[in-house]
């Protein structure tokens, strides 16, 4: 019922006794401000005057604002606890999340992380403000007003105790019973909450289709169909509610019936009766609320797990080896390293031996393994194999802050951050001059660009501002890596392959000149790139299979050849 | 009243109001049987109250308490049966709503349906508009319901004092009137401001990490990660502490509920005792007093649920800034093979202001006719295809199909032209039902024919439902050049004359691309076709070439010509060769 995970956080203990103190006198208050409301209507019945009963009723007052009062500081107690603590989940989270990476965000998507960071953290925060009030009001109020009980009436204080577990129990069954239903209907749930999202995704190839107006009846009808089996899951689900307010009321009702027939005989007197009746439905009320709330935690809890499970990921290894810039006489070699993707598909050993400013293009058809092998080179993934040797020293992973500092990568769709277009190209330098970000716009062929732009280089781009093309963003990319001199490291992957081939032969002329000088790994699947490297890997099926200068692997034929004229025979 | 934003939202709403006087019925019982409910509970404390004091004289025969009992009993019996009717009628009401709530706003959207995509971005309006769903629902469920279900215990109780005693009915009017309506307003006004100021705070924050962990790969190989880190806690730091100032007040408010609550139970203590007092055995007394506690879970959640209503507005603005689904039905034009499309000095610009897209531009497609379409993306390629299917209107010119324009078709173009486009959509369905898209009456062995001719009868054969193996979402069984088979094959089925490729296939390597390439043009043989593209691998096998710059033809002839005359064209060629 409580969450164990909850009392390894920071400070849970000292909140549990503080809380614990708040509440043992918030139940003194609660039975100060029953005994007195008897007292006091006992005697008003009597016969007694107001005016001489005044003692009772500012008692009375003042028990119940007290009691408001302490809920009022718990609250604030409770409040800064949870915020304290999300605060500093979400702080550890973040810093987790830059150290794992990329890794971490392709594994789990850029939206759940977001959400999780925000709104999952928010929800935990919640969930601690709820559970830890809930749960020990649960424990102390009900057993120090069941004393109490006892005392004013001893058959009153042991029917009150019987109830307790039978309502427990009754909960327990109707809720697994609910459990069980909801899980059943699950799968059908998915199904039918995602046709709307489904249909709405697709609404233009329905139109295409000319379907699209039809389809909305079966929006209509599928939407029903969610609704009826939502009910029957609510059905029972509520029958856990009905139970706890049935018992609770009812048990009152019999209390009042039975107080009611001994005061009649004169076994009882009427300011104990009127004492039980008024703690009758306070007792109840810690597990009503907890129950209530319950529900609204079970996110939180999700949250809760989600993040700590984050958390304990397990930091990849960084070796600590000296690495220093990037020479013309440096080397990298690759001896049989192997990955295996947790899917099941996996880089075979390969061997490479790279060196100095070298150009190497990397071919093969999509699925070949040229993205796997780029990210190990990169550091962004970890070999499950194999040995690499870089500058002389032997290291197990690329996951180096010293290499990873040399690395300019290019992928696909550069990120174009949500800022000026000027921080967006020296986000890697941005100490550099205006004179030098004006040269990587003028070599780069933003010029157009920034003269189209209301503001100029401090112009906004990015997502929730004007976009830019495919061709723009790889410029943008392309700048980065012209003002960071200190990088020596070019990794492209795929750049140009969603570009048309006039832009793409356009970004070729402003891309050769910025190579030299750097080692360059280009993965790619458009085949004139080739000319231009000084040597060739070729990838298929997770293996390299050939390797070489462009000249060598075109003598011979082989899968290069095929790859080059197999694609071009129809034309010949 | 203009302070409050809901109220100012609701004036001119097509999302809550009209669906209210929907199943009128089933609401008005849903909020009876919420009154009834606390009717229950207050009436067992009152009873409960009278019965223990009755009791307490010693009546000599126990039939004098005996409607008390009976009442006590049924009032314990009758609570929680219904509130459990009133939560099913009530969220079964409001299911109800939503299924026609989600209706409606497919239909809001289908009008610009071909747009979608590119109009809203996909993610971000699905998700918001799945959240304003959810908002709307409880809007109903945690706002409107118990507010009226408050007021009419509102009612109640100012009429029945009020029926005793004139004055105390007044100050009940008065009492309940601020805790039904003064405070919850109050707090809307007072946490209005913070709430505008913690919705952008977080959007920010939203955006902003967003940003930053798509950009995660820049981020880390900069290795100035702790930066953003930073920058992050500082903006967070503003939005606690404006959330802190909110807590703050709801504490007060809470508290200042739970004094009015102490007054009206005073103020009923001196009333009863004024009023039925001063003798022994004054039984109603404890009656009255009793049965204001049960009241309080009426009443305490009303001034939160008023507050949330701040954020629901934002929800109800963008679905009421949704256009209006249209109705009218057009008579679409017949025609007959074969079919000629003519493009006569079209010009086309998306709005009055902006620059043309399409300028001037003249072009004639014989029947049968291979075309492909080259340009730089934003030559105005796409806009054409639009422009060609009828789903944009020209801005000046004509396009017809047999000399009928072809805006005027409406669905009924789906008849004529056929589109496969970059990114085609597989829904969550089977593939048999995916297929059937393109004829709803095909037979099984219809579709097995031309899965067949698209090349992947092999692999549903080996899927372990065939046809009707669900395809997961966004059709992850499938790679790319499959997909695109897949979508092939819808076209198939539909036999329409006219097919448009908007560039289906990019992201391709050049050997699937080429096997794709190969299978389109063999299965779409005889067909119209017109084929968007933005690099010339295959392009042999059209009849024509065009290039489109600037809304303009720049370059126009067979293929074998351009080859032979044209030196861009040469270069291009031999570029996208590898050569």
């Amino acid at each position: 019922m409580i969450d164990r995970l909850l009392f390894t956080l920071k400070g849970s203990k000292q909140i549990m006794i503080k809380l614990v103190g708040f509440y043992v006198l918030q139940a003194f208050l609660i039975i100060g401000q029953a005994i007195s409301l008897a007292l006091l209507l006992t005697n008003l019945w009597s016969g007694h005057s107001l005016i001489h009963e005044w003692t009772w009723l500012a008692t009375f007052i003042a028990c119940f604002t007290g009691r408001h009062i302490i809920n009022w500081l718990d609250t604030i107690l409770l409040d800064n606890y949870a915020r304290k603590t999300a605060q500093s989940l979400r702080q550890q989270l973040l810093a987790k999340l830059f150290k794992l990476g990329p890794q971490l965000v392709q594994q789990q998507g850029t939206g759940n992380i977001v959400t999780l960071t925000l709104d999952g953290i928010s929800e935990v925060e919640n969930y601690i403000n709820l559970l830890f009030s809930k749960f020990v009001s649960m424990m102390i109020i009900p057993v120090m007003l069941l004393i109490v009980c006892f005392w004013l009436d001893w058959i009153s204080g042991l029917v009150m105790l019987l109830v307790y577990p039978l309502i427990i129990l009754f909960m327990i069954i109707l809720g697994y019973a609910a459990k069980a239903k909801a899980d059943r209907q699950y799968a059908s749930f998915q199904v039918l909450s995602n046709h709307f999202i489904d249909s709405l995704r697709g609404i233009d190839t329905l139109k295409y289709f000319g379907l699209s107006k039809k389809y909305s009846k079966s929006i209509f009808r599928s939407s029903e169909r969610f609704r009826k089996s939502t009910m029957s899951v609510i059905r029972v689900a509520m029958l856990s509610t009905f139970a706890l307010d049935f018992f609770t009321t009812l048990s009152i009702a019999v209390l009042a019936v039975f107080l009611g027939l001994r005061l009649i005989d004169g076994r009882l007197l009427l300011f104990p009766a009127l004492g039980i009746l008024i703690l009758a439905p306070e007792y109840f009320m810690p597990i009503r609320n907890f129950a209530n709330d319950y529900h609204a935690t079970l996110n939180g809890k999700n949250s809760f797990h989600a993040v700590e499970k984050i958390l304990q990921e397990e930091v990849p290894p960084e070796p600590h080896v000296d690495i220093k810039q990037w020479q013309a006489n440096s080397q990298l070699e690759l001896q049989n390293v192997e990955f295996q993707y947790e899917h099941g598909s996996k880089l075979a050993p390969v061997n490479l031996h790279l060196h100095g400013f070298q150009k190497v293009g990397i071919v093969g058809m999509s699925g070949a393994g040229k993205t796997t092998l780029i990210n190990l080179l990169g550091g962004f993934l970890q070999p499950t194999a194999g040995t690499i040797k870089i500058q002389g020293q032997s290291v197990k992973t690329l996951n180096i802050e010293d290499w990873q500092k040399q690395i300019i990568y290019i992928p696909q769709d550069p990120y174009i951050f949500d800022d000026t277009l000027r921080n967006n190209i020296s986000f890697y330098t941005p100490d550099v001059s205006q004179e030098q970000v004006n040269q990587a716009v003028e070599i780069m062929g933003l010029t157009s660009l920034v003269a189209e732009l209301p503001d100029g280089l401090d112009t906004m781009i990015g997502k929730g501002h004007r976009q830019l093309s495919g061709g723009q963003a790889q410029r943008i990319a392309l700048a980065r890596a012209f003002l960071d001199h200190s990088r020596r490291i070019l990794i492209l992957d795929e750049p140009t392959a969603h570009l048309d081939i006039e832009t793409e032969l356009e970004l070729k002329e402003r891309m050769i000149p910025i190579m030299k000088n750097h080692l360059v790994l280009f993965a790619t699947h458009r085949l004139h790139w080739m000319k231009q490297m000084d040597y060739v890997v070729v990838m298929k099926h997770g293996q390299v299979i050939e390797q070489g200068t462009y000249d060598q692997l075109m003598a011979k034929p082989g899968y290069f050849t095929d790859l080059v004229f197999d694609r071009s025979k129809e034309e010949k | 009243m203009n302070k409050i934003p809901l109220l100012k939202a609701l004036r001119h709403d097509r999302w809550v109001r009209p669906f209210l006087k929907k199943y009128r019925w089933t609401l008005t019982l849903a909020i009876m049987l919420g009154i009834l409910t606390f009717v229950c509970a207050g009436g067992l404390m009152f009873t409960a109250g009278y019965l223990i004091s009755k009791c307490a004289t010693m009546p000599f025969n126990i039939l004098l308490v005996y409607v008390p009992i009976v009442l006590t009993r049924a009032f314990g019996i009758f609570r929680p049966v219904f509130h459990y009717a009133e939560r099913l009628t009530s969220h079964n009401w409001v299911f109800k709503m939503t299924s026609m709530f989600r209706k409606k706003l497919y239909d809001s959207l289908e009008k610009d349906a071909v747009f979608f995509n590119s109009k809203y971005r996909i993610g971000d309006i699905l998700g918001l508009l799945s959240e304003d769903v959810a908002h709307i629902q409880n809007l109903y469920l945690r706002t409107i319901f118990p507010m009226l279900v408050a007021c009419g215990l509102y009612l109640i109780i100012v009429i029945a004092l009020g029926a005793l005693t004139p004055w105390m009915g007044l100050l009940m009017l008065i009492l309940f009137g601020l805790i039904i309506f003064g405070i919850p307003v109050w707090s809307i006004l007072v946490n209005g401001a913070r709430q505008e100021q913690e919705k952008q705070a977080t959007n920010r924050l939203y955006s902003d990490l967003t940003d930053n962990v798509m950009g995660i790969t820049d981020w880390v190989l900069s290795g100035n990660s702790a930066k953003y880190i930073q920058r992050h806690d500082v903006d967070e730091k503003k939005l606690l502490s404006s959330q802190k100032s909110m807590h703050r007040f709801n504490n007060l408010r809470d508290f200042v509920l739970q004094m009015m609550i102490l007054l009206i139970v005073i103020s009923l203590v001196v009333w009863g005792s004024a009023h039925f007092g001063g003798h022994w055995g004054a039984n109603w007394i404890a009656a009255f007093v009793l049965c204001v506690f049960p009241l309080d879970e009426a009443l305490a959640g009303l001034p939160a649920a008023a507050q949330q209503t701040n954020v629901y507005t934002d929800s109800l603005n963008r679905l009421n800034s949704l256009p209006e689904p249209s109705t009218a039905v057009k008579k679409s034009p017949q025609i007959n093979a074969p079919y000629q499309i003519n493009v006569d000095n079209l010009s086309f610009k998306y709005s009055a202001k902006s620059k043309l897209i399409i300028d001037n531009l003249n072009l004639h497609i014989k029947p049968g006719e291979k075309l492909a379409i080259l340009g730089r993306s934003g030559a105005g390629k796409s806009t054409l295809a639009s422009l060609i299917r009828g789903d944009l209107k020209p801005t000046a010119g004509k396009i017809t199909i047999n000399n009928e324009e072809t805006d005027q078709f409406g669905d009924q173009i789906a008849d004529y032209i056929g589109v496969v486009h970059q990114s085609p959509y597989l829904f969550n369905t089977t593939v048999l039902n995916n297929i059937r898209l393109g004829n709803e009456n095909a037979t099984e062995d219809d579709v097995w024919d031309v899965l067949k001719r698209v090349g992947l009868e092999q692999k549903i054969r080996q899927l372990p439902e065939g046809l009707n193996t669900k395809i997961g979402e966004a059709g992850l069984i499938f790679s790319g050049g499959e997909r695109h088979r897949l979508s092939l094959a819808r076209i198939l089925l539909k036999n329409v004359p006219i097919v448009i490729l908007d560039e289906p296939t990019v992201g391709l390597d050049p050997l699937t691309e080429q096997q794709v390439i190969d299978t389109f043009m063999n299965e779409l043989a005889g067909k119209t076709l017109i084929w968007i593209t933005h690099h010339l691998q295959g392009i042999d096998a059209m009849n024509r070439v065009i290039f489109l710059e600037n809304g303009k033809i720049t370059m126009s002839g067979t293929p074998q010509e351009l080859w032979k005359n044209n030196t861009h064209y040469q270069k291009l060629k031999k570029a996208d060769q590898g050569l």
